[in-house]
Formats: structure tokens, sequence, C-alpha cells
């Protein structure tokens, strides 16, 4: 997929969860010792523009009719790699990007309170906006000091700072690479701050990063 | 393992770096084998079909018609792991996905080929003794069912895998074991199990 002006063929998107302190405070989670990772399937990408599809399946019942928005700075892996020591992780860093981890909530919740993976909640199509460009290293030296809000129709409801992530970009790259192998184009998003909430067919969201851009995606029903 | 019957079938993922191929390595990961906590991964062997065309919000009388043909899928797991993080309410993520914890093969079967894929006999043996051992046809969900739910959340594309559960049987696998899966129709699967370097 084109990312801005380049193009990566990932292979799939591992996101961290619960990994600021803020959003681990509003959703009542425990405070991980290792991250918690878990994945997006590739069938939910779209690219800045592109519409979020509101499933009508969701949509249309009372246990799950919750979709909600959730801004996170994803890095691109560079290249193959696995074992990779903390001090190495940028050498295997193509860059930055805004990534939004779209979540039926309520199905969400309802699985984690029975022990389900997260799967379906997180990987309906259209779940994953990301972009609008990739802002590669040398152009952010330190993505753990970079701004990060999200307003649903101009209204600020998350906003943040990479700094007050928990495991940082390095740790996050050394620890999923015990476990493995990292292809190029993969995208890694590293967690929300706290602010998550609902979205509606009609409304319009804009995932901003300092340096990076404003990610702009509109919800769409199903269908129409 | 005690779970509840399902409502729903219940989906998780495997990410691609997982597969390997019938008579490649099964890698034990040393950061499993050194932990007490983790040191035991099972063996899962599960009937996979494999999609022909981008397909969404299909019904299942037409599911068939979706399927390229039928494979044997190993489910290696992290079982420690995999429980471990169940009781604090994480995702099964991790435990599912170090590399080369996901044989695929010998062959794909063309749905043609095998008229009722809910009529085959399934096995696992470890170094020649039977340890999984049940038929298809004690699925809960069929593969109809399961392509109708799964596609109504995501878009499938060609050559996806969708692996349908294991019997009963599951059990650890150590450093060395030979692991033979097969399923009646389409053969068997041979897997060494070697420790990370």
């Amino acid at each position: 997929m084109k990312i801005g002006t380049e193009t990566i063929n990932p292979t799939k998107i591992i996101c961290i969860g619960t990994n600021y302190m803020d959003h681990i405070e509003e959703t009542g989670l425990d405070v991980p010792r290792e991250p918690v990772l878990f994945p997006k399937t590739l069938n939910c990408l779209i690219s800045n523009n592109d519409p979020i599809i509101y499933p009508k399946f969701l949509y249309n019942q009372r246990k799950y009719n919750r979709v909600d928005y959730e801004v996170e700075l994803a890095f691109i892996v560079k290249d193959k790699c696995k074992h990779i020591p903390k001090n190495e992780a940028y050498n295997h860093i193509l860059g930055y990007t805004v990534f939004n981890d779209v979540t039926a909530r309520k199905m969400q919740a309802k699985d984690i309170v029975s022990k389900l993976p997260w799967f379906r909640s997180k990987s309906f199509d259209t779940f994953g906006p990301i972009g609008p460009r990739i802002v590669d290293t040398d152009e952010i030296k330190d993505p753990h000091n970079l701004n990060i809000n999200l307003k649903l129709n101009g209204e600020i409801k998350q906003s943040s700072n990479t700094k007050h992530l928990l495991f940082k970009i390095p740790e996050l790259l050394e620890y999923i690479s015990t476990i493995l192998t990292l292809e190029p184009g993969d995208i890694i998003a590293t967690g929300t701050p706290s602010g998550i909430g609902p979205m509606q067919p009609g409304d319009l969201i804009e995932a901003t990063i300092e340096k990076i851009g404003t990610l702009v995606n509109n919800v769409v029903m199903e269908g129409e | 393992m005690k779970a509840q019957v399902p409502k729903n079938p219940i989906f998780f993922v495997k990410t691609v770096n997982t597969l390997v191929a019938d008579g490649d390595p099964i890698i034990y990961p040393k950061i499993l084998y050194n932990n007490q906590d983790y040191n035991q991964v099972d063996h899962e062997v599960e009937l996979a079909f494999i999609i022909s065309q981008n397909c969404k919000n299909i019904q299942a009388e037409h599911g068939y018609e979706y399927i390229e043909g039928y494979t044997i899928f190993l489910d290696i797991t992290a079982r420690k792991m995999q429980i471990s993080d169940r009781n604090i309410n994480l995702p099964w993520y991790r435990s599912k996905n170090f590399d080369s914890f996901g044989p695929i093969g010998p062959r794909i079967v063309n749905f043609n080929g095998i008229e009722d894929p809910h009529n085959l006999n399934i096995q696992l043996k470890i170094n020649g003794e039977i340890r999984q051992q049940s038929n298809t046809k004690h699925m809960i969900f069929k593969i109809p069912e399961i392509l109708e739910y799964l596609s109504k959340f995501i878009t499938l594309s060609p050559g996806d895998i969708v692996a349908t559960g294991t019997p009963s049987g599951v059990g650890p696998i150590q450093p060395e074991d030979i692991i033979e899966a097969s399923i009646e129709k389409i053969g068997t699967i041979t897997h060494k199990v070697i420790l990370e370097e």
C-alpha cells in the first residue's frame, strides 16, 4: 500500500495494548510487566481520506453498537529482523506514521471478560487507517517527545505526548523480535493515550502527531 | 483444557511468520524452554481450508464456492504462556505466533477432491505414538458456517488460511520429537522439533 510517497508491503500489524499510563487508568486494566501484543489483520488498512466503514452488524445490535477511535504512533520496520537488542533498534526502523486502532469496544469488552481473543473486535475491514506519510528516522530523532491528539468533528478528544509511552520503541522492538521475525513494511502501533470514545456514521476523525501530520477519515455506515 | 461450548466461532490470529512447510523443523524458542513459567509447547492438529477469491459477507450455502482446497495445519501453541495470558484477560497473540509455530502441508487437495470435509479421520503422532485421533465430523461449527461468520468481519483474500480447530489430545512436544500430523485424503506432514540455538 501507498503511505504518502512511500510504498510498503506489510506482512503483519502488531499493536501494543495499554501502553500509556493515562489510558491504563481509564480502562482499569493492570499495568503490564511486559508489552501486551495483539494483531490486526491487513484487511483493516486504509489510507488518509478513505472512509471508516461502520459495520451494520455492529450498528444494529445493542450489545455491540460502539466503535471507538484510538490514535497511535506507529513505526514501520525497515528490514527482516529477529532478536534485535534495543540499542540497535533504530537501525531497523524505516520511519513513523499515524495509526488509528479502530475498535468495536463493546465487543472487545465482552470478549475480554470471557477471556477470548481480541481479534474480531479489532479487525473489521477499514479498522486500521494509516498515514498521511512516513517520516523517516533522520527527521524524527526522538519519537518519544511528540504531541499526539485526535479530534472528533473538530473537538479534541485525545491529547497526550509520546513521552508517556510505558514501553518505548526500542524496548518494543527488542521484545517483539524475541518472539517473531519482523519483515520490511511490518507495522507496529505503539498504543493509545486516554480519551478513547465512540464514533458515529457521519463523524469526521482527525488524528495528528507532531512532525508527521494529520490522518483524516470520515465514518460512513456500511452499505451507504 | 476446559472451555465452554461457544455460541459463535472463536477466531484468533496467527501471523505469516509462523508458516513452515512439510519437513521443516519446528523451532522450540529458548525463551520458553529456559523459563519454568512458560516451558510447555503443545501440538494441535487441524484441518485448514484455503480461500480462492476475495470475499465478504458470504452466506453459508455458498461457502464452498470460495474455497480453493484443504490442507493440514499444526497450531503450535506455547500453552503455559497462553493460559497465563488468558487468566489475566490478555490477548492470545504471543503464545501462538513464535516463528515456525504454523506448519502447513503437505499439499492442497482441491475442494472437488474432497466431497465432504466433515468426514475425515484426523490424527497426530509423536515419535510414532498416536496422541490425537478424531474425525472432522465432530467439528462444532462446520466450514460453511465458519466462512459465513468470519466473512461478516473481514474481507478474505486468495490464499488466506483458515484453520478449523483441534480435537482432544493436545499435549506437549519436546526438542528432538518427530511430529506426524495426518488427515485422511490429504496426507501427512512431518516435523522435527529442535531447540532454538
